[in-house]
């Protein structure tokens, strides 16, 4: 599937919780920072909801890197399913350690009013990526 | 399945970097798409009646609006569909705007993310089916975090239209700053007078109730039924809120975070507010040379305070004009960057101040120190380029509005969040700037950011209308978002109901299978993502819906 792919591009899947990164997300456009244009975001309702399958599931059909985005520890609005959130992607990095490939996903804290930090964030994960898949084309 | 795809021009706002059309006809070919149309204003009414059109002629059973963002005209869109006959959750918003049109300038890239994040949509709506909006009861109350004016103007109109009030303050005495202030600007009043007034008004009322020296220790519940627990004089108390108005005001900017302003050690150095507490008691020689600094604790990115306090202008006025009419003689400076006296009249005051003898210097202040014969102040004149050092005989530093002490502790109590300057954050600068992100809960005055007397109230009455109008109607729809269970898949292994933080998910132990008590389940989805045998969904998030996004992100096109 993911050799079908014909953009050579740097493709990201986000994970983008409601109440927080998916805010900060709208605000970034509403600021019109600019992001690349790799990031798509999939809208849930809390950090929480985020299946460790779904993550595999992008990565296996090709995407070049996965971030799961929710509320700083503590803000969670649906109490502490960020802390929930936070093992399971601590042990799926792990995971992701064994196959080397550790620096596809990332796990961060977003808060609703830190636009920019999404932004930032996004874009180094991409650059990052792009930098990696620059080097294996070269080698 | 007949889906409408309906693609926002939003203006230029889309269109310019998106090629809409090329994107409506890319979405022609689908066999499950019955419609696919792109148009300059979706939201508009010739908008909203192509769209009902459609459905009705058409028949459709899907609808995806690709415009702005989902939180933006959700209800009117939602209203759209159940005035065309359709369930409201048959309808999905593709964000192509904040998330496409806005954030890249490249318009062939733009145009291919909108096509996969459109695809995402098509493929995750494929998957909806029509869901009924829960109703809860909500009850006819409101509390209100913090006595000052804001909170105070919203409670004078929540109980006038007859609402059960819970005003809380942490003082002992209602009223806030203002209470403290002399001479408020521009009515020419003491802030006493304007507060006893306000508090006057609530006396009398049977459906306040006013708790002082309190404050909030547990907050539990949803839309409707807020559980809340007081920490009161006479002990605990609990009492049930259907929204909350949080207006726990700022505080007073501390000039001691800056050690080269030496405040703190020499009392010839003082604050406006100081000087609002004391000014009559200073004494000061026959001809006073006084200096007021502007922005103190403001405009200032290296103590991380980068916006404008916007009262603290006109308080530097207020203390100039104080000084020259008491001391017909004395020498007033006044160091500013620019003069922003923000209010109707400001401008006015500001001219009439400086007629009065009052002399404006635009200057970076760099040290104040106190020496035996008078404070030194040291820094550059930005206008002319060139360094000074004058002398004076008291300093009035023009101190800012910072965030409520309580920030954090009432923001995590409410599940509210902060903005950057850690005041509470509208749910939209310009849209809802009375909302928070979470239903039912407003913020009102200077917990939002810097405002004066005129600004809080205002705020305060805005925050009280809305939340009333939510109020009144005795009832609210809430999302049906929420869990449930297919007990033929359910293995009674019980991992859900360790995760489920709401405790809405029960055992029952003679069919050894769980169910879910919607009225408790919250919908975060952690059970959905935590169920080994895939037995328990969230509705409008179930997994399919969710991998098949994935897929449209990342499959060939
Ligand atoms: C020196 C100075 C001079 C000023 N002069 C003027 C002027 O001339 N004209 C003008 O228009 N504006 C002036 N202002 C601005 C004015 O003070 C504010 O606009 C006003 O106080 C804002 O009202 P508020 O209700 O938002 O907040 P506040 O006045 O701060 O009231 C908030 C209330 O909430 C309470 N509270 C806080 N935390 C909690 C909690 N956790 N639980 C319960 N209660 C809590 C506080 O005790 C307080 O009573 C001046 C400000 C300063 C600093
Ligand atoms: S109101 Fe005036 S003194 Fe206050 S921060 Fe703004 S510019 Fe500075
Ligand atoms: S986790 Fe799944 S299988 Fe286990 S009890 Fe809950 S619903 Fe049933
Ligand atoms: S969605 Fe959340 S609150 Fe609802 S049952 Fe599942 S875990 Fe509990």
């Amino acid at each position: 599937m993911g050799e079908a792919k014909k953009k050579d591009g740097v493709e990201i899947v986000g994970f983008a919780c409601s109440f927080c990164t998916f805010k900060a997300s709208e605000m970034a456009g509403s600021l019109r920072m600019k992001y690349p244009e790799g990031v798509k975001l999939v809208q849930v309702p809390c950090s929480s909801r985020v299946d460790p399958a779904f993550v595999i599931k992008a990565i296996f059909e090709g995407a070049d890197g996965v971030f799961v985005a929710g509320c700083h520890p503590g803000d969670c609005h649906f109490i502490k399913g960020n802390y929930y959130t936070r093992r399971k992607i601590a042990a799926l990095k792990e995971m992701f350690d064994a196959f080397s490939m550790k620096e596809k996903l990332r796990l961060f804290w977003v808060s609703a009013a830190e636009a920019r930090r999404f932004v930032e964030k996004v874009t180094d994960m991409h650059n990052e990526l792009k930098e990696r898949k620059n080097e294996r084309e070269k080698a | 399945m007949k889906t409408g795809i309906f693609i926002c021009h939003c203006g230029h706002n889309i269109k310019h970097t998106i090629d809409v059309k090329k994107v409506s006809e890319y979405f022609k070919k689908f066999p499950s798409v019955t419609v696919s149309e792109d148009y300059p204003f979706v939201c508009s009414e010739p908008g909203q009646d192509m769209i009902r059109d459609s459905i009705e002629k058409q028949g459709l059973d899907r609808v995806i609006i690709a415009s702005c963002t989902p939180s933006l005209h959700g209800e009117m869109f939602k209203d759209l569909l159940k005035k065309s006959g359709l369930n409201p959750f048959l309808l999905r918003r593709v964000s192509i705007r904040e998330h496409c049109s806005w954030v890249g300038d490249d318009v062939e890239a733009n145009t291919e993310k909108a096509k996969r994040l459109i695809l995402a949509g098509l493929y995750s709506a494929a998957h909806y089916v029509p869901l009924e909006e829960k109703l809860v009861d909500v009850t006819k109350s409101a509390l209100i975090i913090g006595g000052g004016v804001s909170g105070l103007s919203a409670a004078a109109f929540l109980s006038k239209m007859g609402m059960q009030v819970y005003l809380v303050e942490k003082e002992a005495e209602l009223g806030g700053h203002v209470r403290t202030l002399k001479n408020i600007w521009p009515a020419r009043k003491e802030g006493k007078s304007i507060v006893d007034e306000m508090v006057n008004e609530l006396s009398g009322r049977k459906n306040v109730e006013i708790f002082t020296s309190t404050t909030i220790s547990a907050f539990e519940g949803f839309f409707g039924n807020y559980q809340v627990t007081l920490n009161t004089p006479e002990g605990e108390k609990k009492l049930t809120a259907g929204g909350v108005i949080a207006s726990i005001g700022f505080s007073p900017f501390d000039p001691g975070i800056k050690p080269e302003l030496n405040y703190g050690k020499d009392e010839r150095i003082i604050t406006t507010l100081d000087f609002e507490k004391n000014g009559d008691a200073i004494k000061l020689p026959g001809k006073p040379r006084i200096a007021i600094l502007h922005c103190v604790g403001s405009r200032d990115e290296q103590i991380g305070k980068p916006y404008c306090s916007r009262v603290c202008c006109i308080n530097a006025l207020r203390v100039a004009e104080a000084v020259k009419d008491k001391y017909k003689d004395s020498y007033v400076e006044s160091f500013y960057m620019d003069v922003r006296a923000h209010p109707r009249g400001g401008e006015e005051y500001f001219e009439d101040t400086q007629e009065k003898g009052v002399l404006f210097t635009r200057a970076n202040v760099a040290e104040i120190s106190p020496t035996p014969a008078g404070i030194v102040i040291r820094g550059e004149d930005t206008l002319f380029s060139e360094t000074f050092e004058r002398e004076f005989d008291l300093v009035v530093l023009s101190i800012g509005m910072s965030p409520p002490i309580d920030n954090k502790l009432i923001a995590s109590l409410l599940k509210i969040t902060l903005d950057k300057d850690k005041f509470f954050l509208e749910a939209h600068i310009k849209l809802r700037p009375f909302d928070t992100a979470v239903k039912g809960i407003f913020i009102a005055g200077s917990c939002s950011g810097p405002k004066d007397v005129e600004e809080s109230i205002n705020h305060g009455r805005a925050s009280a209308v809305k939340l009333f109008g939510f109020l009144n109607l005795g009832y609210a729809y809430v999302d049906p978002f929420i869990s449930y269970v297919d007990p033929k898949r359910c293995s009674g292994c019980r991992m859900c109901e360790q995760a489920c933080v709401a405790k809405a998910i029960k055992y029952d132990e003679t069919k050894r299978v769980v169910h879910v008590e919607e009225a408790a389940c919250m919908g975060c989805g952690l059970c959905n993502a935590t169920c080994p045998s895939s037995a328990i969904g969230l509705k409008g998030y179930i997994d399919c819906m969710i991998d098949d996004e994935i897929s449209a992100f990342l499959e060939a096109i």
